[in-house]
């Protein structure tokens, strides 16, 4: 199954993630994010171990959430990350480890993870969700 | 999808959907294009997205659309909407992420023959003095205190601090400081992102050019403002970095709770808004005035570097290097202004998404100077290409709630750009038409290349037969710096 696809979008970017799982779409959702942002990391670097806790109102608004806390994440330590481990996930509450290096240059900017026709559907391969963000 | 069959045409630049068209609608949406704009904006959700804003509490008269509208997130860019203040709401998504985006020019008394030789130290100078691309840091630490001044005081704080002069203050729009901004209402996680961003251009489709007048359509309105042919010019075009991305991230996320307790129903979870009088609204007001003085004053802080570029290589080279300040517009924001409505004097808070203040003559809230003649409009094209200087109109302040467009507007994703075109072939495609470019990063350069927008002189075209905006000037780059 392949992580996720490019959406055709005019002026932001747009992905649709998939997963056999929950766990799985929002680990590839993740995935999709740092392969937009082109970002490249050191290769001499010792890896670092994130933990993640999120909350949020729904399945929906979780998976904002947990993009907009690792782009957080990787701004503030100017880091990137590469593996995702999801330990919880119900549809309000996210813990996971993440494992990253810090990034030699970035080749975009995210401004935002954003709502817009955000939907997140199961279809008889599994999970699906479709997300906008801004760049 | 919307189709032209489903839209009613008003005029020769007017098209309406009506409000029966959705059921959800609580008023019209119009949208300000020729024929041609119009097939532009049918051909990607654009359309529905102007018809979606059109269900927003408390709107105003109709949700409107300019000509450069383009598919976003939420609202369209290039969206217009106005809600009855104090009961209708406020939407975070209607401003969007970079909040008070905008366009500052500054007008030199050189010639283009003048400068001529110097231009390529000069982008030099700009280049290395205003820092820019991903994740640039700024020439201005701030510590805490000095974060929340910034916030509160806008370009007061740049002036009190030798970055503005007090004419730079008269000529930039809320005089460079929103009112009932409050530092308390911004996050420590967006005070964190902006403390070391101040003075810093960004990347994306921001940018710093030196541009030449190449045509002045009024030239008494030019005089008055101090521009004349062949005159060299300096823009800036950029908002409130990563501050502004976070006080929306934090406030759209909080808002889908409110929309719960509000118990308002939306079409898109990115048009979450709540009453402007209630506590979340009020809160949000305050975050997204103090995000806006950051974005007036980090513009500030670059016009002062460009000053100082302008220095370094000049002096000793021309008379008179000195750079005043024409005007500094917003293009995403949201604002409490009083309207004219069915003969009564209303107040209501117009969000402007890639949309730009145009008050016509008159206007109280505008300095003794431009009263008599309306407020300038900046309008940035596409690299490469022209920009444009308005004014403001009297039809603007009876139909658009005193706004007009804000640039070209996308046409094409950035994926194709960045597939169809490279950077450098397109560094060297401006070069050879004399145009000097210092970008950071060649894939970001071809993203924005000039075909992936719509032409900004059709743009500006219609807004001007529309009567929403009157053209002054138009301009052309000599040099563009990007991030």
């Amino acid at each position: 199954m392949k992580r996720f696809e490019e959406i055709p979008h005019t002026a932001d970017w747009s992905f649709r993630a998939f997963g056999r799982d929950a766990r799985e779409l929002f680990e590839n959702a993740a995935h999709a994010l740092f392969a937009l942002e082109g970002a490249r990391a050191r290769d001499d670097a010792n890896e670092i171990t994130r933990d993640i806790r999120v909350t949020a109102l729904d399945y929906e608004s979780l998976l904002v959430t947990w993009l907009t806390e690792l782009l957080w994440l990787q701004e503030s330590h100017r880091e990137m990350y590469r593996r995702f481990n999801i330990t919880t996930l119900a549809p309000t509450e996210l813990r996971a480890q993440v494992f990253g290096a810090p990034f030699i240059e970035l080749g975009k900017i995210i401004k935002a993870v954003t709502y817009h026709n955000l939907a997140i559907t199961q279809t008889a391969q599994g999970w699906e969700a479709v997300v906008v963000v801004d760049v | 999808m919307i189709t032209k069959q489903n839209l009613e045409r008003i005029s020769d630049t007017l098209w309406q959907v009506p409000q029966d068209f959705r059921g959800d609608m609580r008023a019209p949406a119009r949208l300000y294009a020729s024929e041609e704009l119009l097939d532009d904006a049918l051909r990607d959700e654009s359309v529905t997205q102007l018809v979606n804003t059109a269900t927003l509490p408390g709107i105003v008269k109709y949700a409107i659309a300019m000509p450069d509208i383009h598919q976003g997130y939420g609202f369209p860019i290039g969206g217009v909407v106005a809600t009855r203040a104090p009961d209708g709401v406020i939407s975070p998504g209607g401003v969007g992420y970079d909040i008070n985006c905008g366009v500052r020019l500054l007008a030199s008394r050189i010639s283009a023959e003048e400068i001529a030789p110097h231009i390529k130290d000069l982008a030099t100078a700009l280049y290395k003095n205003c820092p820019s691309g991903v994740g640039s840091e700024g020439s201005v630490p701030l510590n805490a205190k000095q974060l929340d001044d910034v916030l509160e005081q806008g370009s007061e704080w740049a002036r009190q601090n030798g970055y503005a002069r007090r004419d730079d203050l008269d000529r930039t729009e809320e005089f460079g400081r929103m009112p009932g901004a409050d530092a308390g209402a911004v996050s420590k996680r967006a005070k964190d992102r902006g403390r070391d961003q101040l003075g810093t251009l960004g990347a994306g489709n921001h940018f710093i050019e030196v541009d030449r007048v190449v045509e002045v359509y009024d030239a008494q309105i030019a005089d008055r403002l101090g521009l004349f042919p062949e005159q060299i010019v300096a823009q800036i075009h950029c908002g409130s970095r990563g501050l502004g991305h976070q006080v929306c991230t934090d406030y759209v996320n909080d808002f889908q709770r409110a929309v719960r307790e509000y118990e308002i129903e939306l079409p898109d979870r990115e048009l979450v808004c709540a009453p402007l009088d209630s506590p979340e609204g009020q809160a949000y007001f305050k975050a997204m005035a103090a995000s806006a003085n950051f974005a007036f004053t980090n513009r500030q802080v670059l016009a002062h570097h460009i000053r100082r570029s302008f220095e370094e290589v000049l002096a000793g080279v021309v008379k008179d290097f000195d750079l005043f300040q024409i005007y500094d517009i917003a293009h995403n924001m949201a604002k409490v202004e009083e309207h004219d409505v069915e003969g009564k004097r209303v107040k209501v808070c117009v969000h402007r998404k890639g949309a730009t203040r145009a008050f016509g003559p008159g206007a109280a809230v505008l300095p003794d100077d431009l009263r008599a003649i309306g407020q300038p409009v900046l309008i940035p094209g596409s690299m490469g290409t022209a920009s444009y200087v308005l004014i403001g109109t009297e039809k603007a302040m009876r139909e658009t709630f005193g706004s007009t467009c804000h640039g070209a507007g996308r046409v094409m994703s950035r994926a194709k750009a960045k597939k169809e075109v490279r950077g450098e072939k397109l560094r060297e495609e401006l070069a050879a038409r004399g145009i000097v470019i210092r970008a950071g990063s060649m894939p970001g350069l071809a993203e924005e290349v000039p075909q992936a927008y719509k032409d900004v002189s059709r743009v500006v075209e219609v807004v001007q037969r529309a009567g929403i905006a009157r053209m002054i000037a138009r301009v052309e780059p000599l040099a563009v710096i990007k991030g």
